[in-house]
């Protein structure tokens, strides 16, 4: 148990509870099933690489081709990703949140992921297609050796910094009117239009607060493992934060917590382990892990869709029926 | 002018295999209520029978046939043991789209430490080359299109003038009042499922054999050519899917002699996109996507 494995262990963490707060107030509250989720978590990395590079021309970096390469201090890419995600929250939710049905948004989505991916792979001229981006500087690595313990802990605590910040957005959006006008038109889409609330304008708006905090996710990962190629944002990776999302329970943010830290930190913890012991045949366990992701979606599903930590149930002072808050509170 | 006749011929293929493919998509979601993710997995799955049968010796025309077999048999086995309970149960549109798609991740990787990752192709010679005007295609290709066009007119004969035809038709325009009426409703989308599914693990034959090589990642394309073929024609409209056929697969050949083959896909998105944007009810449906979910 060496520094780095914990700080790798907790950066993951980090980065997968920021992504599945982001995913929560899009699907678990809002209604919204994003199956393109991983495409702005991607696009805030890219952005946040391209921020902090040098040019391609720069020495030792002209083994790729990509645009721009600012290099930009510290806090500016990380910034930088979280805006970008947002801003391509605005045409994607354009195209797909304004009409359609919530299963074809779902499928729309889903075809997006996809064919974002064959684009960025197949042009490589954009973002070095298929091989990707190598090299991604790390944050402050000009004041502190990023080889050091020191650093390690910094990231860690840069990490818990983001993923605070995503909590306190999360937690201000589900307490908030906001959050209860976006849960009426989760439950009820017809009846909150009757009410006046205009559903397109509520899913563009967590669509893209959902995009930021994706693409700042991706920024600190990216900071971190200092690649970043399509082959890390298959759409499948997103089935993976659905199934954290849905494992832990839709609609509240410790559920959320929970997921992530029951689903991808797990699975990726139990797939060292079983890589370490040579347990299954060599390369094909993850391709098990799959099948057991999988069967965790349907299993849920099927015996609690509400996960392993339902949301609680909202009731107020006000309400024209006491008996029955009486008998929530007492149940 | 004679790369832009070529691709015309390519063409012709092309939206041979995709309306096998998206007829087959667009009857499962306008009679069973489901949207199968899992189709494209279900026809790499049934390419690859046909693919070992191949090896074994076995003509790929019986390979077809087998795919086919299989094909059936494996949609009627998900729907009997996975999306029907999960239906029954009363889970929402959208939890059926996760559904489908969890299992779709399922096949994918019980399959990848069987087949590998490696791209594969049929042994089969590609016949003589055979010449119209400038359009020259090979005569596995003008067999494909024939088994096509042979397919379609037996859906439209199945739709229109049997009993069971009509029955599917009933159930999916009201399945309780089609209860009522005494379809065994049961039964008919048992019959659906065995149908689409034989028509989907032809389709993933036949487009393997008219692709060079084809992968486990192939899947994927096959399902966004066959939901941008039965979207753009209206979902749940076989008719509709036969148009959107026949236009999508014209266009990304075409496109794919102008600029690369590489961005077929991206093309045919990008029809999925202009549609969903300006008729998302698709060409022929009244209602399609523009319903209210539930």
């Amino acid at each position: 148990m060496n520094t780095y494995y914990a700080a790798n262990l907790l950066i993951y963490a980090g980065v997968d509870i920021i992504a599945c707060l982001a995913l929560n107030l899009q699907f678990g509250v809002s209604g919204i099933t994003n199956f393109s989720f991983i495409v702005f978590q991607a696009v805030g990395a890219y952005t946040a690489a391209v921020l902090s590079m040098p040019p391609d021309t720069a020495a030792g970096y002209d083994f790729q081709v990509y645009f721009g390469g600012y290099q930009l201090p510290f806090p500016i890419p990380w910034i930088g990703g979280a805006v970008a995600g947002g801003l391509l929250s605005i045409p994607v939710g354009f195209f797909v949140l304004r009409k359609l049905r919530s299963d074809y948004q779902a499928i729309a989505l889903l075809v997006t992921s996809i064919i974002a991916n064959t684009v960025i792979t197949n042009a490589r001229s954009f973002l070095n297609g298929a091989a990707g981006l190598a090299l991604v500087p790390q944050p402050l690595q000009d004041r502190i050796d990023p080889s050091t313990d020191t650093y390690q802990y910094l990231y860690v605590g840069l990490t818990a910094l983001g993923v605070a910040l995503a909590w306190f957005v999360s937690a201000r959006i589900v307490n908030s009117p906001f959050g209860r006008t976006l849960r009426a038109m989760r439950d009820h889409e017809l009846a909150a239009t009757a009410l006046g609330k205009n559903p397109v304008r509520l899913k563009m708006t967590i669509f893209i607060v959902g995009g930021m905090i994706a693409g700042l996710s991706g920024a600190i990962l990216v900071g971190f493992i200092q690649v970043w190629a399509p082959s890390v944002w298959l759409y499948p990776e997103t089935i993976i934060l659905f199934a954290a999302v849905i494992v832990g329970g839709r609609g509240n943010n410790i559920g959320a917590i929970l997921g992530a830290l029951l689903v991808p930190v797990g699975f990726e913890e139990v797939t060292r382990l079983m890589e370490r012991l040579n347990i299954g045949p060599p390369g094909f366990i993850p391709a098990f892990e799959w099948v057991a992701i999988g069967l965790l979606i349907m299993g849920f599903l099927w015996f609690r869709p509400d996960g392993v930590r339902p949301e609680p149930r909202h009731v107020f002072e006000g309400s024209p029926f006491p008996e029955e808050v009486e008998s929530v509170r007492a149940g | 002018m004679s790369l832009f006749e070529a691709a015309f011929g390519f063409g012709l293929v092309s939206m041979s295999v995709i309306a096998l493919a998206a007829v087959g998509f667009t009857m499962q979601f306008g009679i069973t209520n489901i949207i199968n993710l899992a189709y494209g997995q279900v026809m790499i799955t049934s390419a690859y029978v046909a693919y070992y049968l191949n090896r074994a010796g076995v003509s790929i025309w019986i390979g077809m046939i087998a795919g086919a077999i299989f094909g059936a048999l494996f949609s009627f086995l998900l729907n009997r043991i996975v999306y029907a309970p999960f239906q029954r149960k009363g889970t929402t549109l959208l939890g059926m789209v996760i559904v489908s798609l969890a299992v779709s991740l399922m096949i994918a990787n019980l399959l990848l430490p069987i087949v590998g990752y490696y791209s594969t192709s049929y042994h089969q010679d590609p016949g003589g080359l055979i010449r119209l005007g400038g359009i020259a295609l090979t005569s596995n290709q003008i067999v494909i299109i024939v088994i096509a066009v042979a397919v379609m007119l037996a859906i439209h004969g199945l739709l229109t003038y049997t009993r069971l035809g009509k029955a599917m038709r009933a159930t999916a325009a009201n399945p309780s009042l089609a209860r009522n009426c005494g379809i065994p409703t049961q039964r008919v989308v048992d019959a659906v499922w065995l149908i689409t599914g034989a028509l989907c693990g032809l389709a993933g034959v036949v487009a393997a054999l008219n692709a060079d090589s084809f992968a486990i990642a192939s899947g994927a394309g096959f399902l966004i050519t066959a939901l941008a073929a039965a979207v753009l024609g209206g979902a749940g409209q076989p008719y509709g899917a036969m148009i959107g056929a026949v236009i999508i697969g014209m266009v990304t050949e075409l496109s794919a002699a102008q600029w690369s083959p590489e961005y077929k896909d991206v093309v045919a998105f990008g029809i999925l996109v202009a549609v969903m944007v300006l008729r998302p009810q698709g060409l022929l449906a009244r209602r399609g996507a523009l319903a209210a979910a539930g």
